[in-house]
């Protein structure tokens, strides 16, 4: 089970998979808008995605948590 | 000299390795190439043994601790042998590697233990910005033996390696933390969460090929030949938007001779990862390369990247390894834990590391460098070498929204809401056109010329070539 939290503070510009999802290592399940730029949130292993915990026009702090995935 | 090839790492030695894998006699051997040990020191009980052999023809030397006799503890003796080693590299202008497997100073010595490894630190340091200082940890390398990888050039670790000052038993002795000795000082503790290692190897055998390689790379730079820097076209590495984030490494794979982990060999990979460093070749000689990653933090700057970037430049610099810089870079990462975790004082290293710098260093900006970030990432001002930019590239203060925001505080609240896009939009075309673009950074001098991204090797292996080599005279501090 890997928790995957956000790396710095962002505007969550795109949710990319949701829940029940197999996702591949490096795959984005969620796109970050920081200073100008959209940063795609990738996983480091390949699974399924438990949850997603963040929706469309949330602002995230650094360490919030993102998404899991098994 | 005679150096076979200096670029195929050829195979180490795997001639008789005589009993237990583990002897350092073993181990020396097969480090350096085939039947090329000899030793410096004599095989006794002092749990350690330096040598003299080749990597692909260059003459190195290597010491290794006898894990075999108390752990590898270190003695008076043993810290003596340590110091011949070192003594040889100096005077030879030798690299030097060590094959670290050693739980620390020997109790039963007492203090004189701990003066004699004191005495192995205050070695590498002499040595430091001299011979390029490789260590290879193989097994446990704790205490007084885990700072001895640590003064070195580059660390590289095995899957068995762990490094700990103090090990999973005095932690939970003292702080009541479980933890094992892999979680407390392995390659993901080190590779990712510390950075006190630079390149993590999955067994002995690629770790030591690791080791070969990397000594080589500083070791045995090379001269370029500008005739054999084949270009190729890298401008297919950006993406269409400008505000999408991408990985910076295929770019550096198509900048080098060789891709990353076939011969170019990236440090401190997943340690701060928004900044890419990285040895490798450039028409056969040595350089080391600096990328921001926008697919990490938008590839923003912060304190551990500005960090590592900082100890990069100033290893490369004090040997004489010419740096080429790819910018793309939003600007530093504001926050709270930023600030407090030293962003300043630890940006100030990046500064000072490239001002500093000796070396031919030069800079290509792909996509756009902004703020304090442009200054630091080897800017004209801080005196690059030579700047190039990709028709595509922007050199701003901040990007023109941004500008324009701060800029047109008042007239932008002054509208109401729904005409605020349209208005900001207005605004940063005219603070794109007064700013000027990369046509005024020309004419400023802070950029010299913009190049065609099919002619990026050429043109940086040109800017290289022709600068006078120089290098250093420093040490390279562990920052």
């Amino acid at each position: 089970m890997a928790e995957i939290r956000a790396e710095m503070v962002a505007n969550v510009f795109k949710v990319t998979a949701a829940p029940g999802d197999r996702v591949d290592a490096g795959a984005a399940l969620c796109v970050l808008e920081s200073m100008k730029m959209e940063i795609p949130v990738l996983t480091e292993d390949p699974g399924t995605v438990v949850s997603i915990d963040v929706a469309e026009g949330d602002v995230v702090q650094e360490g919030d948590l993102l998404a899991v995935v098994e | 000299m005679t150096v076979t090839d200096n670029r195929v790492v050829s195979a180490p030695g795997t001639a008789a390795r005589p009993g237990d894998p583990r002897s350092p006699r073993a181990r020396l051997s097969a480090f350096f190439d085939e039947g090329s040990l000899r030793l410096i020191t004599a095989e006794d009980d002092s749990a350690a043994l330096a040598g003299v052999g080749r990597i692909s023809g260059m003459p190195a030397v290597a010491f290794a601790n006898d894990a075999r006799i108390q752990g590898g503890a270190m003695g008076t003796a043993g810290c003596a042998a340590i110091e011949a080693a070192y003594e040889h590299a100096v005077r030879e202008r030798m690299p030097v590697i060590g094959l670290w497997h050693s739980g620390g100073a020997r109790l039963a010595e007492g203090v004189e233990s701990l003066h004699a490894v004191g005495r192995v630190f205050a070695a590498m340091t002499r040595a430091s910005g001299l011979v390029p200082q490789i260590s290879v940890v193989l097994g446990p390398a704790a205490g007084g033996a885990a700072y001895g990888p640590a003064l070195t050039d580059i660390v590289v670790m095995s899957a068995g390696g762990k490094v700990f000052v103090t090990g999973p038993d005095v932690v939970r002795s003292v702080t009541g933390e479980e933890i094992t000795a892999e979680e407390l000082g392995g390659v993901d503790a080190h590779g990712r969460r510390s950075g006190v290692v630079h390149v993590t190897a999955p067994d002995d055998t690629s770790a030591i090929v690791r080791g070969r390689e990397l000594a080589l790379l500083l070791g045995h730079q090379g001269q370029m030949r500008t005739t054999e820097v084949t270009d190729r076209d890298l401008g297919d590495v950006l993406p269409e938007s400008a505000r999408r984030a991408y990985d910076v490494k295929p770019l550096m794979n198509g900048v080098l001779d060789t891709p990353l982990g076939e011969g170019s060999i990236e440090l401190q990979a997943k340690w701060a990862p928004n900044i890419v460093t990285a040895l490798g070749r450039l028409g056969g000689r040595t350089i080391g390369v600096i990328a921001n990653n926008p697919l990490r933090l938008g590839g923003c700057l912060e304190s551990k990247s500005a960090e590592k970037a900082a100890r990069f430049v100033r290893m490369c610099d004090s040997f004489g390894v010419p740096l080429a810089v790819l910018v793309d870079v939003p600007g530093y990462l504001p926050g709270v834990s930023q600030e407090w975790d030293g962003v300043v004082r630890r940006g100030a290293k990046l500064l000072h590391a490239f001002a500093e710098a000796a070396v031919p260093r030069v800079t290509l900006v792909t996509r756009k460098s902004y703020g304090g970030a442009y200054i630091a990432m080897n800017s004209r001002s801080l005196g690059a070498t030579r700047v190039f930019a990709w028709p595509t590239a922007e050199i701003a203060v901040m990007g023109p929204v941004a500008a324009v925001r701060i800029l047109h505080r008042k007239k932008l609240a002054a509208v109401p809401e729904e005409e605020r896009p349209a208005l900001e939009e207005r605004l940063a075309a005219e603070q794109e056109k007064a700013a000027g673009g990369l046509a005024r950074a020309q004419e400023l001098g802070v950029i010299d010329e913009v190049i065609d991204p099919k002619a990026t090797r050429s043109s940086l292996a040109k800017a290289i070539s022709t600068a006078p080599s120089a290098r250093g005279a420093h040490g390279n501090i562990p920052l």
